[in-house]
């Protein structure tokens, strides 16, 4: 997730890494970390301890003023939980497609590339 | 079936779409998210969802038909990086008719289909992640914007840090090689990623390092 400050809107943070800020920490799925702190006084996260409570890394790009904050190491997998994320992406004319229109369907969600 | 192109640069994965008339929706990551939400590092890959939205397999290797190029008659007479080249693209696995047979028995038994993975099994079963990998990511992600916003140059920087941090990464190294050996104005990338002056790595040489072509993907467990 690319930012341009430390601190990120929840629904943003969400969006980007599937990690929603709950009352009983930040979750994921089934799983919940504690994060006591991560939630500022103007409602906003603060993305430093967010980072530190699920393990993700903070990488400074000091010449541009922007962040990027790696995936959640928490669970020490590529996937936290087996819930597949609500993602959308573009079809060739750039119109946007969610998995989540697929709901009640088998899905196989195959990558490729040109390269 | 759901595609989708891990291309940057989205136009090069334009010609391989309209040639396929896919009646599936076939989508573009350009900003590689998929890579980083189900731990794609290499193409083909796969996931499987069901129809609660939970998936029962994780990212892995995954064909149905089996590449011609695993058959192919190396010609005589090729220059010898040419020549080792194909042969580590033949030796790569070819798990096409096994995942083939796995697909459509979930197709049919759903839930009940042995290569339906339980929650947990899939978590496990998922790549290993740990500060090396997920700061690659973030370097990765970093490389693309300014890939985007400034021009390859400027983004090398982050690509060759990517590079370094997680090395079995072909997703991140094959995408930022071909910025590089695809000639200015080419319309298509170029595959061979070879040698180049600008990331110490190409194709055929960290193939090689890595163990060769056998060893190209993860092992396939169905």
């Amino acid at each position: 997730m690319l930012l341009d400050s430390l601190t990120v809107d929840d629904g943003a943070f969400a969006t980007a890494t599937g990690w929603a800020a709950k009352p009983e920490g930040l979750c994921k799925g089934d799983v919940c970390v504690p994060a006591p702190g991560a939630r500022r006084d103007d409602g906003a996260l603060d993305v430093t301890v967010v980072a530190d409570r699920l393990g993700m890394p903070l990488v400074h790009d000091e010449a541009r003023g922007r962040w990027a904050l790696g995936p959640a190491t928490v669970g020490g997998r590529a996937l936290t939980t087996a819930e597949a994320p609500d993602l959308e992406l573009p079809d060739r004319d750039g119109n946007p497609f969610g998995l989540s229109a697929l709901h009640g369907r088998k899905v196989l969600v195959v990558a490729w590339a040109s390269w | 079936m759901v595609t989708v192109a891990l291309d940057a640069k989205a136009e090069w994965a334009y010609p391989f779409i309209d040639a396929a008339a896919p009646t599936h929706p076939s989508l573009i990551d350009s900003r590689h998210v998929t890579d980083e939400l189900f731990g794609f590092t290499n193409v083909p890959m796969a996931v499987w969802i069901d129809e609660q939205g939970m998936l029962v397999r994780p990212a892995e290797q995954a064909t149905i038909e089996r590449s011609p190029l695993r058959d192919l008659d190396i010609p005589e007479g090729l220059p010898d990086r040419m020549r080792v080249m194909f042969e580590q693209v033949k030796a790569i696995p070819d798990p096409s008719e096994g995942y083939r047979e796995a697909l459509v028995d979930w197709v049919r038994h759903g839930a009940t289909s042995r290569f339906a993975l339980a929650p947990d099994e899939v978590v496990a079963r998922s790549r290993p992640l740990g500060a090396d990998e997920a700061r690659a990511a973030a370097c990765f992600e970093l490389g693309q914007e300014v890939w985007r916003t400034e021009g390859n140059e400027a983004a090398v920087p982050w690509f060759r840090e990517a590079h370094r941090l997680d090395p079995s990464n072909w997703t991140y190294k094959r995408q930022a090689w071909t910025f590089v050996t695809t000639p200015d104005g080419s319309a298509e990338p170029d595959l061979m990623q070879g040698p180049n002056d600008v990331y110490e790595g190409n194709w055929l040489d960290d193939v090689l390092a890595a163990g060769g072509g056998a060893r190209y993907y993860p092992p396939l467990q169905l």
